[in-house]
């Protein structure tokens, strides 16, 4: 299992760095859908009175969507793609979007652009959760996270350039924040490896911007709220107490006991004397921070209370949680409504007049009457009833089975979701996966291409899962999640390049026998045709495939130090076509991830690459594998083996030693072997044929380990062909059928950690 | 003879209150053999155990070509003490010891053991030998195994969801000293939770100066937050969140043995130090923290005490209640104590203090209760 908070941890720079990883995301073809819940939602009021409003949304699945909200229609005007793990919460701060997520970063967007990330805000250690805006300051922006950290920016002063860095390279605007925050930054750029001396240029950008913290939090932060001016900052989280800052200066106003558990949700009113807080106790509390003191508590839900929502006069709350329920309550008379009941658990709402929009663990969004101008119509429908003040009494009603019956039985509007991927399994090809998603359907992806092949419908996972179990044996080459709803798939070097195949499994015409292709070379080509593809009209004649980018001039200076750098024997055309086989899908193109460099970790869709992207932010084994056609050396793709005659055959002996040769050959290779070697074992070896090269050291017993290659029988097997035995391998007894790879005969027939024993022996002919 | 003198004291001391059948036998030290003594002397007024024991061996005895092995060297041990003429005197545990020797290496030195180490490895021992006996008894007749199998059907589906075949035997050890523990996760994200059981033969609690066995209890009980570079993965979330952990006592165990974390592995000086905190263990004890809210009260009735100010040297000594008496075996000694001595082996609340003499396994029975 990776862990996601480290990914992104750009402080911890003392420990020495493993190798960079490669992700990507296999997405949708359908782009205006969100593919798993969506945590908050914000919406952006028309200037003018015929313009539309706009909704935000962000999701688990990593992406933000605006949406155009017509009166009873919606779509999807723009998709917002650079956070690499759950978007956690948005906000707008004028025309900017600021969202937050897991991956520890803040991104600023420009709200109404086609979606390009404006800033990346790389100053927390831990996921950030929760963002807080001032309403009347659309400067003042604060978020807090996991670790205690809470930080309060000002967005403008973040938004300007950094006047230009030491160094000359092509450093885009966003560098400079983040080496004045963290100045032990992890040194993992293509250069640094090169050379030295300029580690210090990159960590010597010392001047920026530096946002205010709020430091004190023992713990956690899981809400934030601030109120119109920004002067007032609320936080609370696992240490159940609510904190009250001068967001200003960042110092500590008060601390508030009365909670029994995490804080979820916060709301202040515009003033800033009353502040509402919804906790995992199931309790809503109104505070007056005037007097320091809990003046209500409401007993609503009956389960912890995630989202909370007031109206514009501050006189009721709208609040939902994880017991699905949308409750609307009276601040003043206590009186509690139950507006709508969810199938999913509530994470955030949103008023859009006298409409809120609902964000649950679901990938769709809804949107319901809320009366918010006038709440006092909803209940003079009726239904009513008071809300306590101990947090069991709602749990205690609903027991005795007076639960209300909700106000609305319907949304008045929807934007549907696609259903998230929840479970997986990497068959033995490891080119396919089985995936159920949350609406249950089983699909077989192929992921060296990114499509699903099969979509089997509504079935057992497990059942269908035991019906695709193959018995192959093939290096777990990559490792995948699936906490985005869709399939991530990460490549780290140097185990991904350790499964091989042959070219012929994937029918590619004229392709000879022993033509081997490696996954993750061939996966990783697929990937970044567009980006070398644009990367060559960008340079035009500047740069030559193989010339002197600094890059790649580095990466040489690096493979001088790595004396374990093997040349693939394709490495001339490692710009050649992709083969078909791993060829992605443009309709829905695959998303890649890098850890980034210090602009901080970003993802972009494949065929949005435009090549100006800093080549540092790539794995430098990433673009060594695609641009020079290098891959590590790897250790496990060959197998030893014995190849003894079996008990009580009078087949001669044919070797003596162990025997080497790639994994993935088939037995029929082996067989072929043992012909060559019985049919020709009188005859003299024709030194002048490379080829078999083993049989003459084993002989001069100079190696006990010969090698077995694929090329070994190329050559000579016609003209005997009709004094061909008929030859059957055999392991613990078992007949090995000719397609068998060595690896899966070991994995499945063998299965001991002692070296392969194979035995054969000579067919009578009829 | 000092071993015909002590038993006279004793028996003298005891007067006509000595209880009808009970022996009290010193058992001889073969060389730093006392962390094995002290073991035996708790298990041996384990009164369940003992008769247990007893039981398992009279009914194996016959078995003459019988493998020799921990079991059946235990057995034959408490058959010896419990027959002899006399009430009091010395034994030799001679067979057993050489027998332990044989069995595990760790203990085959002349060098101070631990003896929560020893209880341990034998308590374990015993369950594995039981377990193979059983499976060979079984292995044989395969048509009876089904029966069985439903026998304890339900225990081992509430147990374990994905437990299909292996049901874990219930052993008479098992029945006397296993207990079960859950360990309860909450995401802090979905707020789920997620409980996992796990058995244990005996609890091992950490320590504080100035405490009692209750608030080391609630200690071991108390909610751990797995954050930063050690995340929960949350099945609910497909991914890594912050989340709260706690152990909780599911099934509290007939007999509750209690191991006091006296040595503590210092990482400044490299080495294990002996904590000699005052730990106070009451006669009696509430189990409060439970799943189900039924309190568990159990009475104690063995203590190992360790002696010295080391961990690598030092003695064990126990104390021991039988029938409303206390007893203090000190290898080959037996004498009799006031139960108010018992809170001088409470520990020091100094730090250098004359009295090395403190708790170290304490051995409580349930009652009310029968197993």
């Amino acid at each position: 299992m990776h862990r996601v908070g480290s990914a992104g941890n750009a402080s911890n720079s003392t420990r020495p760095r493993k190798e960079k990883r490669f992700t990507y995301v296999l997405n949708d073809a359908d782009d205006t859908k969100h593919c798993a819940g969506v945590n908050c939602l914000a919406v952006l009021k028309s200037q003018s009175s015929d313009g539309d409003d706009y909704l935000f949304t962000g999701s688990r699945d990593g992406t933000l969507k605006r949406w155009a909200l017509g009166d009873d229609s919606v779509s999807c005007s723009a998709t917002f793609e650079s956070h690499i793990d759950w978007v956690n919460d948005v906000v707008l701060a004028g025309d900017t979007l600021v969202s937050c997520s897991s991956d520890t970063t803040v991104k600023t967007w420009n709200c109404l652009s086609d979606g390009t990330c404006t800033r990346t805000l790389h100053q927390h250690s831990d996921y950030v959760l929760c963002l807080s805006a001032a309403d009347k300051n659309s400067n003042i922006v604060a978020s807090g996270g996991l670790g205690g950290e809470v930080f309060i920016w000002d967005i403008e002063a973040a938004l300007t350039p950094v006047a230009k860095s030491v160094d000359s390279m092509e450093e885009d605007s966003s560098n400079g924040m983040i080496a004045s925050a963290n100045p032990g930054l992890p040194i993992t750029s293509l250069r640094s490896i090169g050379s030295n001396s300029n580690i210090s240029l990159h960590t010597s950008q010392t001047h920026g911007y530096s946002p205010i913290a709020a430091k004190g939090h023992k713990e956690s932060v899981y809400a934030l709220a601030m109120n119109e001016s920004g002067s007032l900052l609320v936080s609370g989280g696992t240490e159940k107490v609510l904190r009250v800052w001068d967001a200003r200066t960042g110092a500590k106003n008060m601390k508030l006991r009365g909670h029994t558990d995490n804080i979820r949700a916060l709301l202040l009113d515009p003033t800033g004397r009353f502040c509402l807080s919804g906790s995992s106790d199931s309790m809503i509390r109104l505070w007056d921070l005037g007097q320091q003191r809990c003046v209500h508590s409401y007993a609503v839900h009956t389960d912890s209370v995630w989202a909370l929502a007031s109206t514009p006069t501050f006189s009721h709350v709208y609040s939902g949680g994880r017991d699905l329920s949308l409750y609307l309550t009276d601040l003043a008379t206590r009186e509690s409504l139950l507006l709508c009941t969810k199938e999913h658990p509530i994470l955030q709402m949103a008023l859009q007049d006298d409409n809120i929009w609902i964000a649950t663990t679901d990938s769709s969004v809804h949107r319901w009457q809320a009366e918010g101008h006038n709440p006092q119509k909803v209940f003079e429908r009726g239904g009513s009833f008071l809300a306590g003040n101990l947090s069991f009494t709602r749990a205690r009603a609903s027991l005795e089975g007076s639960t209300p019956v909700p106000v609305y039985k319907e949304p008045s509007l929807t934007i549907p979701g696609i259903p998230g991927i929840v479970q997986h399994k990497i068959l033995n090809n490891r080119r396919h996966v089985l995936t159920k998603d949350t609406a249950g359907f089983v699909k077989l992806w192929e992921i060296t291409r990114g499509i699903v092949v099969e979509d089997y419908g509504k079935v057992s996972f497990e059942e269908k899962k035991e019906e695709l179990f193959e018995m192959v044996s093939v290096p777990a080459w990559c490792t995948m999640d699936t906490r985005l709803g869709c399939l991530s798939v990460h490549l780290e070097s140097p185990q991904c390049f350790s499964a091989e195949m042959y070219a012929t499994d994937f029918n590619i015409s004229g392709a000879s026998e022993e033509v081997k292709i490696n996954l993750a070379q061939e996966t990783l080509r697929g990937l970044l045709t567009h980006w070398m593809a644009k990367r060559r009209q960008r340079s035009g004649s500047r740069l030559s495939v193989n010339g002197d980018v600094p890059s790649s001039k580095d990466v040489s200076i690096r493979t001088h130090t790595h004396s374990r750098i093997e040349v693939d024997d394709g490495a001339e055309n490692h710009n050649a076509m992709v083969h078909p086989s791993f060829e992605f899908s443009t309709d829905s193109p695959p998303s890649i991830i890098t850890e980034g460099s210090h602009g901080g970790p970003w993802r972009k869709k494949i065929t949005d690459l435009d090549g100006t992207e800093d080549e540092k932010d790539f794995p430098w084994w990433c673009l060594d594998c695609v641009l020079n056609g290098r891959m590590p050396l790897r250790e496990n793709t060959k197998c030893s083996f014995y190849l003894q005659p079996c008990e009580g055959s009078n087949a001669q002996v044919l070797t003596q030693g162990k025997l080497s040769a790639p994994r993935i050959l088939r037995i029929n290779k082996v067989v072929n072997y043992v012909i060559e070697k019985i049919v020709l074992d009188k005859v003299p070896v024709d030194g002048s044929n490379s080829e078999h090269t083993f049989v003459s050291g084993v002989a001069a017993g100079q190696s006990q380990l010969s090698t077995l290659g694929d090329g070994s029988f190329r050559s000579g097997l016609k003209s005997w062909q009709k004094l061909k035995p008929s030859i059957e391998i055999l392991c613990n007894n078992q007949v090995l059928s000719p397609e068998m790879s060595l690896a899966t005969v070991r994995a499945y027939i063998w299965k001991k950690p002692e070296d392969l024993v194979l035995n054969y022996r000579v067919m009578q002919h009829n | 003879m000092v071993m015909g003198a002590t038993g006279s004291k004793l028996e003298k001391a005891l007067g006509d209150q000595f209880p009808e059948g009970e022996r009290y036998f010193g058992l001889e030290n073969f060389g730093n053999t006392c962390y094995c003594n002290s073991v035996l002397q708790a298990l041996y007024f384990c009164v369940p155990f003992r008769e247990q024991l007893l039981e398992y061996y009279g009914n194996n005895k016959n078995v003459g070509d019988a493998e020799e092995n921990l079991l059946t060297c235990l057995a034959d041990l408490f058959s010896q003490i419990s027959s002899q003429k006399k009430k009091t005197g010395v034994i030799a545990p001679k067979r057993f010891v050489q027998r332990l020797k044989k069995e595990n290496e760790l203990f085959r030195s002349y060098m101070h053991q631990d003896a929560h180490e020893f209880l341990n490895f034998l308590l374990n021992e015993l369950v594995d030998i039981l377990e193979k006996e059983s499976n060979a008894a079984k292995g044989s007749p395969k048509t009876s195994s089904p029966r069985e199998m439903i026998a304890n059907g339900p225990r081992n589906s509430q147990a374990n969801g994905n437990g299909v075949q292996k049901e874990p035997l219930v052993t008479w050890v098992h029945k006397n000293f296993q207990g079960i523990l859950t360990n309860e996760t909450k995401c802090l994200r979905c707020e789920t939770v997620t409980a996992r059981d796990e058995t244990f033969l005996d609890l091992s609690l950490d320590i504080e100066q100035n405490s009692s066995i209750t608030s080391c209890l609630k200690n071991f009980s108390s909610t751990e937050t797995l954050n930063a570079e050690d995340k929960f993965f949350c099945d609910k979330c497909c991914s890594l969140q912050e989340a709260q952990k706690r152990m909780k006592i599911k099934k509290p165990p007939h007999i509750l043995v209690i191991h006091l974390k006296r040595f503590k592995y210092i990482e400044q000086l490299s080495r294990h130090k002996k904590l000699s905190y005052r730990v106070v263990f009451p006669l009696e004890l509430k189990l409060s923290n439970t799943v189900e809210d039924a309190d568990s009260e159990y009475s104690l009735f063995a203590v190992v005490v360790h002696v010295g100010s080391g961990p690598n040297h030092g003695h064990y000594v126990s104390l021991v209640k039988s029938h409303n008496h206390w007893l203090f075996f000190d290898d080959e000694n037996v004498e009799m104590i006031d139960e108010s001595a018992v809170q001088t082996f409470f520990g020091s609340a100094q730090e250098y203090s004359s009295n090395t003499d403190h708790g170290y396994i304490l051995f409580y029975e349930k009652f009310g209760s029968k197993s």
